[in-house]
């Protein structure tokens, strides 16, 4: 049986031992270690362990797809747990369902790179907003079918993580330019296409992400400029945020910041909500989809 | 000659930096024409098209100091205000003190445009209103004042505005007029724009279209807040008219787009950020200037008028 500490301490060594994976995955793999090390008697109790666990996730690192990866991890092994009588049995089925899920979600990333790089055309100029793990690697897959193309990336405040991007990029030789959060709509007329990443997918087919993303996507749609979003299936969630307010306050400041501060309108929001009406595509490992069809695919996932 | 002209560029531009040190509040266009006036006074030229030469070259030192585009406007608007009625004396010592007097005229003028343009706006801000504004913008701070002092309640929100976080100087300043104030993200304007009900800015030049140019991040907060249906009000002395007519950002200069400093030192002004972006005037509803409130359509007429 993990308790907190073990379970944290865990957690953070997965981050460590792997900085590129996504936070989702490093959490499910956490989760399954629970379940092999947990102790308990009943499905109920067990149920009721994961959920405690992923909430001690949440407090670790606050970003909305560990939410719902942990949501969709619990769900997917707990199908088929009530057709055995054997406890022992059940867990063992659970573990090989875990197993088969995490085998299938560390895939995903490679599966939305074979999709989205066609999108890039030979001359082109992206624009992408901050640090994303998964447009690095689409953008890898486009230079790997020798495309050429150059990228434009915010510096994105307050962490200046669109300079790791444009290192990252540099290092794939990819000709990058960093911007000021300031000068998206300076730059937009230069661009050809935007595509970012995002931390969670809402059920309207919206986006959650790193704070900035609204705006570039306003200014997107008026220029007429395709706004591209890659995400795996893990990042769906169950929110429907109608404006900015919507968005739990969880979600939208680091863990510690929640942790510690009294008064949480002087801190900066980390993230944004984008409505569905500005995103021209979703480019994820259940395929290509526009916003409308992302319900109907969440839907799938969470039944 | 080159020597003596070395010796009048030092002083042209010591006197500038003199008189922006003295106050720090004035606008540098204000600057820019006190220093023109002051080398209008000391110039021993023979010839009324050599004073405008010299002039010009003043104004071109100066621009090599500050390389905003008031500067530059302020600088052609008081060489023309000044010739306006200079071929009517014979006598260059009469021409020369009647081209000084208008040049104080011009002055004093300017420097009440200011409190005109305060006077105007602070009314369209209604009581409990929450404001949105860029960086640091010392008539949108005059507006604000005058608000205040009218015992309107508002709070405002202001940008932070990189690279040089001048946005805080702006909180600082309204903190000090006990006005509630919270500093965003640059990237948090689409974020905070639902909460806000209007957005007001100051503008370091307007183009022949009603358009304006302002610090970078001015344009993507008008289409922001062209999208959610916020006014967006400009607030600017008519000094600040410019005959250009960009029609979008490639259009603009590069000598406005980075700071005098950049423009003479770097060589490959692609790897620098500008300072500055354009915003359309479709994406406007106001102009508040000490000529009068102006739809964008209407700065073209004024700028005519200015100019002709």
């Amino acid at each position: 049986m993990m308790d907190e500490e073990e379970l944290v301490e865990y957690f953070r060594a997965q981050l460590r031992e792997d900085p590129d994976i996504a936070s989702a995955v490093a959490a499910i793999r956490t989760l399954l270690e629970f379940l092999k090390r947990d102790k308990g008697e009943t499905i109920l109790g067990l149920r009721e362990s994961l959920k405690w666990a992923t909430a001690c996730l949440t407090g670790v690192d606050s970003s909305v797809a560990v939410s719902s990866g942990g949501e969709l991890f619990l769900r997917f092994i707990t199908l088929t747990s009530l057709e055995h009588q054997d406890l022992s049995r059940c867990k063992k089925m659970m573990e090989e369902r875990g197993e088969l899920f995490l085998e299938k979600i560390s895939m995903s990333r490679s599966k939305v790179a074979k999709l989205c790089h066609t999108f890039i055309k030979d001359g082109a100029k992206i624009l992408t907003h901050s640090y994303s793990r998964v447009v690095l690697r689409v953008l890898e897959k486009a230079a790997a079918e020798k495309k050429r193309f150059s990228v434009y990336v915010t510096e994105s405040q307050p962490d200046s993580a669109g300079r790791q991007m444009a290192e990252a990029l540099r290092k794939l030789n990819v000709p990058v330019t960093v911007v000021l959060d300031a000068a998206v709509g300076y730059v937009l007329e230069k661009v050809d296409l935007v595509i970012i990443g995002a931390e969670g997918v809402v059920e309207s087919g919206g986006i959650i992400n790193k704070i900035g993303t609204y705006q570039m996507a306003l200014c997107s749609k008026t220029h007429n400029k395709p706004f591209y979003v890659v995400a795996e299936s893990f990042k769906f969630v169950r929110l429907y945020p109608l404006n900015q307010q919507d968005v739990p306050d969880k979600f939208k400041y680091k863990a510690d910041t929640l942790k510690t501060v009294q008064n949480l309108s002087e801190e900066h929001p980390i993230i944004d909500y984008t409505p569905p009406s500005l995103i021209t595509l979703l480019f994820t490992d259940l395929g290509v989809l526009t916003p409308s069809a992302v319900s109907d695919e969440l839907i799938k996932l969470y039944l």
